[in-house]
């Protein structure tokens, strides 16, 4: 099992899960979101929409328990990248970007989006705003004890940081003069 | 008893404002600053002249320092963390702690849960072909049935199945093949002390089919208890009758001592949350938002 500390350490941190960009309150309207991009993340322009999945949709998914958020990846580099938004009450104006034309598009309910994003080269915040504006979510802020504990925990991450260069200098030099010491007596040629 | 000792300092060095019950604490961590005169590291002390007696208890975490979390809470959380997985590879676990004794026996046994958590298992069952043992494994939904080409498959690598179970009167031939080599380190040699060398090969390859394995390791067994679509009630049931065979388990050790000291449950992509044994804390979603699909 894992070591209590470290474990009560994480869930310390999950602080980040209540707070942050993404503590969103979606309205009743909104049934379903589903986002589709490519499966990996070198040298393409699905970075932002990865990140997205990775450190906001966490966030809605926790203010939002009962929303089902399905995430598509494709293998294909050239493929689409969007953010479809369901909802049970059609908004009149629709998107003008059609839907995604590959089958893997949600076929749970099996009407159309009423938004579709596309999020191709967007970075994670601009597909978060392009949503908070979509759909009109709320945007809950962070308490301030919570902020000030996250704060916090920064700190000690930065401390921790400094902490481990220290030591790392420290280490070195022993380690340099042992070797140092292991040359002066001979034990090892200098030529090595 | 265990030394808590140990734990104090660094538990105390990020002092747990728990999140579970946000206590808006400001530490006195903040007031510290930040460049120290002397680097905190471990150093390596000069061993004691006199050699400290070896424990012969695993060590304990005090779980009152501990963030828990009510069972509804902690799907809340693990259902955020594995938002956008597949829901069938995905899976929740629990992980239950004992006290005990380092040397003690150990707690090994299977268990059918309420809800099961896989049923597509393949089960290899070494008996002689053209036997009713054999034609009866066939009937309970074994996928390998034989004897001698059985082992030649073995011995060739080609291991496609999660259990083994032997015949009775195939134990001999068996122990003749030496697999032990290849399924041992798996776990999948049978033996009669895990309850898989039996006479009745259909009643247990039955049994099985929807059963799930359990073994302790370090004072801990780990259990995959549930998909991750599951309801909080499902998953009540199911860990609620993981701890019921558990403790009869325990009970069956004849006056071992043996706790249990913690449950944590976790899933593939979430960290552990340690449970405190409520359904329901008092600032939690109703169980009915948790129950949809993911």
């Amino acid at each position: 099992m894992v070591n209590m500390l470290k474990r009560m350490r994480k869930l310390r941190e999950l602080l980040w899960i209540r707070n942050g960009p993404g503590a969103i309150q979606l309205p009743k309207e909104v049934t379903k979101i589903s986002v589709e991009f490519h499966k990996k993340l070198i040298g393409s322009q699905h970075r932002g929409a990865r990140h997205f999945w990775h450190d906001i949709l966490p966030r809605i998914k926790y203010r939002n328990p009962t929303l089902p958020i399905s995430v598509i990846r494709h293998a294909d580099p050239a493929g689409p990248a969007y953010l479809n938004i369901y909802t049970s009450t059609p908004t009149p104006q629709t998107s003008t970007t059609p839907p995604p034309s590959t089958t893997t598009a949600p076929e749970a309910l099996n009407d159309t989006p009423t938004h579709t994003i596309e999020i191709k080269d967007l970075h994670e915040s601009e597909i978060l705003e392009a949503l908070v504006e979509k759909t009109g979510a709320v945007v809950l802020r962070t308490p301030p004890e919570e902020a000030a504990e996250m704060a916090e925990i920064e700190e000690f991450k930065e401390r921790a940081e400094v902490d481990r260069v220290e030591v790392r200098e420290k280490l070195m030099k022993v380690r340099r003069e042992e070797e140092l010491l292991k040359l002066a007596r001979g034990e090892i040629s200098a030529q090595e | 008893m265990a030394h808590p000792r140990s734990f104090l300092a660094p538990l105390s060095r990020i002092t747990a404002p728990s999140i579970a019950s946000a206590r808006p604490t400001l530490t006195q961590l903040a007031a510290l600053p930040l460049h120290q005169t002397s680097i905190r590291c471990k150093t390596t002390k000069a061993p004691d002249a006199k050699k400290r007696k070896a424990r012969k208890h695993y060590l304990q975490s005090d779980l009152k320092k501990a963030d828990q979390f009510s069972l509804i809470d902690a799907m809340h959380y693990i259902r955020a963390f594995e938002v956008g997985r597949t829901p069938t590879s995905s899976k929740y676990e629990v992980h239950v702690r004992f006290r005990t004794l380092k040397n003690g026996p150990s707690v090994r046994n299977r268990l059918r849960l309420p809800h099961p958590v896989k049923t597509d298992l393949r089960i290899c069952v070494i008996a002689p072909p053209g036997s009713k043992a054999a034609a009866d494994a066939r009937a309970a939904g074994a996928s390998l049935v034989g004897e001698d080409e059985v082992f030649a498959q073995i011995k060739e690598g080609n291991i496609d199945f999660d259990r083994c179970i032997c015949h009775m009167d195939s134990l001999q031939k068996m122990n003749k093949a030496a697999l032990g080599r290849i399924l041992g380190p798996k776990g999948l040699m049978p033996s009669t002390k895990t309850g898989t060398v039996v006479t009745n090969v259909g009643a247990t390859v039955k049994s099985m089919v929807g059963a799930s394995e359990y073994r302790e390791r370090d004072a801990v067994v780990r259990l995959a208890v549930g998909q991750l679509g599951f309801t909080p009630e499902e998953m009540q049931t199911n860990i609620k009758a993981f701890m019921e065979t558990l403790k009869k388990d325990i009970a069956r050790l004849n006056g071992t001592p043996k706790e249990i000291h913690e449950v944590v449950l976790s899933s593939t992509n979430s960290p552990g949350f340690t449970l405190n044994g409520d359904f329901k804390g008092p600032d939690s979603v109703s169980a009915r938002a948790l129950s949809g699909p993911l």
